[in-house]
């Protein structure tokens, strides 16, 4: 399989740039917010190293994706729109709604299928709370600390700043320490669902590709299964088997933050994308600026909208960007009169 | 170049709409239908054209060129798949730039869908349903010798023009062999649009 | 003045949401009639259970499928031989008829038609039933009750549609919808050969040189048959179309004939004059098969091109063309459908072809013949077996002794107490309204859509004192009776159907029909039982009416003997006649030389052309014709109600020449004697100016069939159909498309709905194109 094409060296050169930026960039927001490493558990050092490289990544693929021309013009008009004042003060409430039907709570799932949407929401809820939870413990960011030594009060400081006091018998301490779990109890019903999908439903089935469509799914059961375990064992058995499963389980939480950028994960890069082409069209539609067929006359899209398609299909050498002009259907009628009077009227 | 594939005779059509039932059959994509079935000459005549995906090979798919998301892949095969749905933005860049007007896009999903050549059935050898069912031939599966081993005097034809470019498909057209056009007329440049001569 | 005047205006509602995508991309509303959430695709295991589609006569081959749970929900395209995998937008939706939410799963029933219907027990509506049955007899004798069965009832049914009517009801009224569908060519093909059905098997038509399709738009009424036709036309054979519409096969022809309605047969006698003119007949094949000729050459001389050419509306030369390109063919070949047979002389216009073939000699030879197209799929097999008004199983007559006493021994009863002929299914409607018959039966059939003259038939029906109907979905009919039955579809009975090519298929259960509802043979015989004649229809299932039924049609021409359950699923069909288990069928008639007549010989008729009924005048100058459209079957009690079918084509349109001045999708008032309705316009070329087409499938306020006109064939009683005079105007607004009626309770499906009351006609005769569904 493969999309687009090779990759020019000028755009590998600048991401290369982009990536080593950004992971210099987080190993510096490591060390400061850690306050020196003075916070950061060496335990968890093969975590901290993962997300460096899983911030390379996420920079060097961002890059070479947005350097792709159907993606640069995107790239433009959709920050362009996010950043004009002018949209801003027009409809101040878009962009904070857009982002929560959009990537908050998936509306657009829901269109295609609510069992999907569902599990889904599951999924991205559970992990955007487990993420939450451990990058900043992992940089050192977050520390529990407690003046008897082992609790119940304890104190939950970011950056060494105290945010917040807690007993870890109350309810509230209670969700502190197994945040965790419960993300974990929300992936794998989730993710069960859609590897039961994967097996069984034959739109899921055709094309499906395993390193692409279930290691994603796997890594997410393994993940959250061996970190369930960890807490059964700390509770119900003392510890037993503790080591074997956390190694297992930070193997797969560093295979699956090195795949992040390269595999199906990548759309939890992407998709904020979907807000700014939504943002840009809905600007040109606040500005009543549709296009309509040049044959028909129904509405196409948006003027800007046609007109950033022409260019990218000019900067992709496709000669045609004039039939953009035309709606899908005109160009199929067309191409069939055109069939009717130059090749054959019929039959014959 | 080419070896099972479709190949749509416009002029066989009866403009049933078999195929646009048949496919909202198949498997990969069950209760939408992907082809387009248009009567290109309303008012004046019958005539219809059914419209599957061409699977472009040259420039290789540029609905996958324009696609902003990378989401249209393209099988070694040569399958132009459909919009994965986890990458796919809802943008129909692909829908506008698709010189043939194939894909269609739901924009409730926020997701393009398009023909993908009945991926389930042709990976195991089976037709496509629309090419199953059809009636009439218009739509016809296989290879080009099948083809003309059925009926004689046919050739096909694989590459078409839309003004000064070329685009060579993956799906074909059939022609009659004694006035073969190649590349078949795309219908781009626009001559007339309701009567009116619109040469710029 | 505000400070800001840059501001733009406040919008009201731009939707966060993208809302613009260029038409025909936006939405998957066309996913058919499953929510498209709904439809699934998992791979739990299937099974296919091969059978044969419900609708038209080809009787495509498909398979079902079945899910683990028993319940059918999807369709596999089937290497069947008639067929070859290929099926048509109606046989592939077929199959969503039988877990339909507006299936009838319990017997509705009210006392007066001022009433409600409510769900009743089986019991008390057969009860009920029998009851009235009973008091309408002793008050009026036996043949104030009557029966209306259908032709797409299998094989089994019909027969028993017969039987009972004679058998248990005692009454000699007994007819089928038959009657407004093949009895034209049925008559003309007893007259000229003593066997009804079509000469030829499909597959000749791809050995042929010279195809002439008179009156049927293939393209659209037997989609699946365009195979055969463009198959011919690959390997050479030119093609003749007669149709004052220019339809999808027309379109492509080497001839097309656009012919006035209603001068078919002056048409085809000019078409033999130019042949004997020319020479071109086959002297030595008409001296040694056919009697009658000179007769038919004296008349034929009467009609030359110039003469034919002022009747039908259509250039001379073109009658040349046709008769010399179809005489001088080695092998031609003539189908012929409803376009020539839905006539006051519909037989006549059928013998006026078999005139044509006979004298050229291109009878039974392979690539050489004469056939008719079966519209129902079991048109051919609904008329052989007894439910026809004249007729007894195996195509015997009612009116001759020998006849009734071979079936009153089959039947067990003596030959006096066999009812004589009845009447025909239009002349039945009469009788209604003048209360000759006070009861009625209706199995599978819907005259309120499909009778024409909707006022006479509506008042006939409600002059019944008691009318029940044999349904699995209300039609407009049954909405109108006292009790009705919920029966199965038929993927869930099995039964035997006899194509257009007389060729017996077998369609198997695939599933169990749905709670509360029963096959037509248990209510038929649990009526029968409860009339007391229980041990006349001791049937269980199919398969035992099928053994009786074989029995019954030994030894005549509709010989159905030799073919069992067992050979059917063998061979995958098997043509009548067939006498014995050993004898493999026949497929193409008279290939001896010989017809069934006792002569042995074609009996060539005399026929004389005469304007259609109803008179033309200053008032009424034009000719409305009625007729299908590809997705929609009959009176659409069926597809009406699947959702890619309503999709396809929401509603029912008037066709007109764009010289009459209308818009595309203008109301347009078609007005004739009986009535009057608006559709919107579809304007197209593609229809002879003085002619307008409306498709028959809706009911009323937008049925066809309010505005035909009730006049019958003297020989075969069916309606002219195909032609009636008429004038079109303006008007204000178009009739809405009302929705299918259910039982009380429910809706009618609404996402089958969506589109029904669209306004608009469709892009072409055949259906909205893809992009133009909102």
């Amino acid at each position: 399989m493969r999309a687009g094409g090779l990759v020019p060296r000028s755009v590998t050169g600048r991401a290369t740039a982009a990536g080593v930026i950004v992971s210099l960039l987080l190993v510096v927001a490591i060390v400061l917010g850690s306050r020196f490493l003075e916070h950061f558990d060496s335990a968890l050092l093969p975590y901290a190293v993962a997300t460096v490289f899983l911030a390379f990544g996420v920079a060097y693929r961002y890059t070479v994706w947005v350097s792709a021309p159907g993606a640069k013009r995107l790239f433009k008009k959709g920050w362009g729109s996010l950043f004009s004042v002018d949209n801003f003060r027009r409809a101040p409430t878009a962009l904070p709604k857009m982002i929560a039907t959009y990537l908050g709570f998936q509306k657009f799932l829901g269109a295609r299928s609510h069992a999907r949407w569902a599990a889904h929401q599951l999924i991205f809820w559970g992990c955007i709370l487990a993420s939450l939870i451990t990058f900043p413990l992992t940089w050192g960011w977050f520390t529990f600390t407690s003046g008897t030594g082992s609790g119940p009060g304890y104190e939950m400081r970011i950056w060494g700043f105290k945010i917040i006091g807690f007993d870890s018998l109350d309810f509230l301490g209670w969700l502190m320490f197994h945040g965790l779990d419960i993300a974990a109890v929300l992936v794998i019903p989730g993710t069960s669902y859609f590897l039961w999908r994967r097996m069984k439903d034959r739109g899921a089935v055709t094309g499906q590709r395993f390193g692409y469509d279930l290691v994603p799914l796997i890594a997410l059961i393994v993940i959250s299964v061996t970190g369930l375990l960890l807490t059964f064992s700390s509770i119900f058995l003392h510890g037993g088997g503790y080591e074997f499963l956390a190694i297992l389980h930070m193997v797969a939480v560093v295979f699956t933050l090195i795949y992040i950028p390269f595999g199906k994960f990548f759309h939890i890069v992407q998709r904020p994308a979907a807000v700014g082409m939504q943002l840009f069209k809905y600007t040109g539609r606040q500005d009543d600026e549709v296009f309509s067929c040049r044959r028909c006359e129904e509405p196409i899209d948006t003027t800007p909208y046609v007109d950033n398609l022409r260019g990218t299909m000019r900067d992709l050498s496709l000669g045609f960007d004039e039939w953009a002009e035309y709606c899908p259907r005109c160009k199929r009628v067309l191409r069939g009169s055109a069939y009717l009077s130059q090749v054959k009227k019929g039959f014959k | 170049m080419m070896g099972r594939t479709i190949f749509i005779d416009p002029g066989r059509c009866i403009g049933c709409q078999a195929c646009v039932s048949a496919c909202r059959e198949c498997d990969s994509h069950r209760g939408k239908s992907m082809i387009h079935l248009d009567y290109t000459d309303e008012g004046q005549s019958v005539a219809s054209l059914p419209t599957v995906c061409m699977h472009c090979e040259d420039p290789v798919a540029p609905c996958a060129e324009v696609c902003p998301a990378d989401a249209i892949l393209v099988t070694a095969d040569g399958v132009v798949q459909q919009a994965d749905t986890t990458r796919c933005i809802g943008c129909a860049n692909c829908v506008n730039a698709c010189p043939f007007g194939v894909p269609k896009i739901d924009l409730q999903a926020k997701l393009q869908m398009k023909c993908n050549l009945c991926y389930d059935r042709t990976a195991y050898g089976l037709a496509p349903m629309c090419a199953t069912v059809c009636p009439t031939g218009a739509l016809f599966y296989g290879t080009a010798e099948e083809l003309q081993a059925e009926r004689p005097g046919v050739q096909v034809a694989d590459s078409f023009v839309f003004g000064e470019s070329e685009v060579r498909t993956g799906v074909a057209m059939v022609v009659p062999a004694d006035r073969v056009q190649w590349p078949v007329p795309g219908g781009l440049p626009v001559v007339e649009i309701n009567g009116k001569d619109v040469r710029r | 003045m505000t400070a800001d005047s840059r501001t733009p205006e406040p919008h009201a509602v731009v939707p966060i949401d993208p809302s613009l995508a260029p038409p025909g991309t936006r939405a998957f509303r066309d996913a058919g009639g499953i929510p498209a959430d709904r439809w699934h695709a998992d791979q739990n295991g299937e099974t296919l259970v091969p059978t044969h589609c419900c609708f038209c006569g080809v009787q495509c081959g498909m398979y079902l499928r079945v899910d683990r749970g028993g319940k059918v929900f999807g369709v596999e395209p089937r290497n069947h031989d008639i067929n070859r995998m290929r099926l048509c937008p109606k046989g592939i939706n077929a199959y969503q008829q039988v877990n339909h939410p507006d299936r009838l799963t319990a017997p509705l029933m009210r006392r007066s038609r001022d009433e409600e219907f409510r769900e009743v027990s089986w019991e008390e509506a057969l009860e009920f039933t029998v009851a009235e049955i009973k008091r309408i007899q002793q008050t009026y004798g036996n043949d104030a009750f009557g029966l209306l069965g259908g032709a797409s009832l299998f094989s089994e049914k019909t027969y028993l549609v017969g039987k009972f009517a004679r058998v248990a009801l005692k009454t000699r009224h007994v007819d089928y919808n038959g009657r407004l569908c093949m009895v034209s060519a049925a008559g003309a093909n007893k007259l000229a050969f003593n066997i009804d059905r079509a000469g030829n098997p499909f597959s000749d038509i791809l050995l042929t040189d010279c195809l002439l399709i008179a009156g049927s738009n293939v393209g659209e009424c037997f989609p699946v048959m365009t195979q055969y036709v463009w198959g011919a036309r690959d390997r050479g054979a030119s093609l003749i179309v007669i149709d004052p519409r220019e339809t999808a096969v027309a379109r492509t022809a080497d001839i097309h004939v656009a012919l006035k309605p209603g001068t078919d047969s002056a048409f085809f006698n000019s078409v033999l004059h130019v042949i004997v003119e020319e020479g071109l007949t086959d002297e030595a094949y008409l001296a040694a098969h056919a009697t009658g000729w000179e007769e038919v050459k004296a008349k034929v001389a009467e009609y030359p091109p110039s003469r034919a050419a002022e009747i039908c509306g259509v250039p001379a030369e073109q009658i040349v063309q046709v008769a010399r390109t179809f005489a001088r063919a080695p092998k031609a070949m003539a189908w012929h459908a409803r376009g020539i047979e839905h006539h006051s002389q519909g037989v006549e216009n059928c013998l006026t072809v078999i005139n044509l073939c006979t004298a050229t000699g291109n009878i039974g030879k392979p690539g050489a013949g004469y056939g008719t197209l079966t519209g129902q799929g079991n048109g051919q097999g609904g008329r052989e077996h007894g439910q026809k008004s004249d007729l007894l199983p195996g195509g015997r007559s009612i009116n001759n002794a020998e006849h009734r006493r071979q079936i009153c021994e089959v039947w067990g009863i003596e030959e006096p107490e066999l009812p004589p002929a009845g009447t025909s299914m239009m002349e039945m409607v009469w009788q209604m309204q003048r209360r000759e018959i006070r009861g009625l039966i209706g199995i599978c059939n819907n005259p309120f859509v499909s009778l024409p003259n909707l006022k006479v038939v509506k008042e006939g029906y409600d002059a019944t004192e008691f009318h029940a109907q044999f349904d699995f979905f209300l039609s407009e009919t049954a909405a109108n009776a006292h009790v009705v039955f919920p029966v199965t579809t038929w993927a869930e009975d099995d039964g035997v159907m006899a194509n257009a090519e007389a060729r017996v298929v077998k369609h198997n259960k695939a599933q169990d029909p749905p709670p509360g509802v029963r096959t037509d043979t248990w209510v038929m015989c649990e009526l029968a039982r409860r009339l007391g004649a229980g041990d006349k229809f001791a049937f269980d299932n199919s398969r035992q009416v099928f053994d009786e039924l074989r029995i019954a049609s030994a030894g005549t021409v509709n010989d159905y003997y030799g073919i069992t359950y067992e050979r059917l699923e063998e061979t995958g069909g098997i043509s009548w006649p067939c006498p014995s288990t050993d004898h493999p069928g026949t497929p193409r008639l008279f290939e001896d030389g010989r017809t069934y007549h006792p002569d042995g010989k074609i009996h060539l008729q005399v026929v004389e052309w005469h304007p259609p009924m109803d008179p033309y005048d200053d008032e009424h100058p034009m000719t409305l014709t009625t007729g299908r459209t590809v997705a929609h079957f009959l009176s659409g009690n069926q597809t009406r109600r699947l959702g890619a079918l309503v999709e396809q084509t929401p509603r029912p349109w008037a066709e007109v020449h764009p010289s009459h001045g209308f818009r595309n999708g203008e109301p347009v008032r078609v007005v004739t004697r009986r009535g009057s309705e608006v559709f919107p316009a579809l304007v197209t070329e593609a229809i002879r100016p003085d002619t307008v087409f409306i498709p028959y499938h809706w009911p009323v306020p937008t049925a066809a069939n309010a505005l035909t006109i009730d006049a019958l064939d003297p020989r075969s009683k069916i309606p002219e159909y195909k032609v009636c005079a008429c004038r079109i105007e303006h008007a204000e607004r178009i009739d809405v498309v009302p929705a299918p009626p259910v039982a009380p309770g429910h809706v009618a499906y609404p996402e089958t709905q969506v589109s029904r009351t669209d306004p608009l006609p469709p892009t072409s005769p055949q259906g909205r194109g893809t992009s133009e569904r909102s």
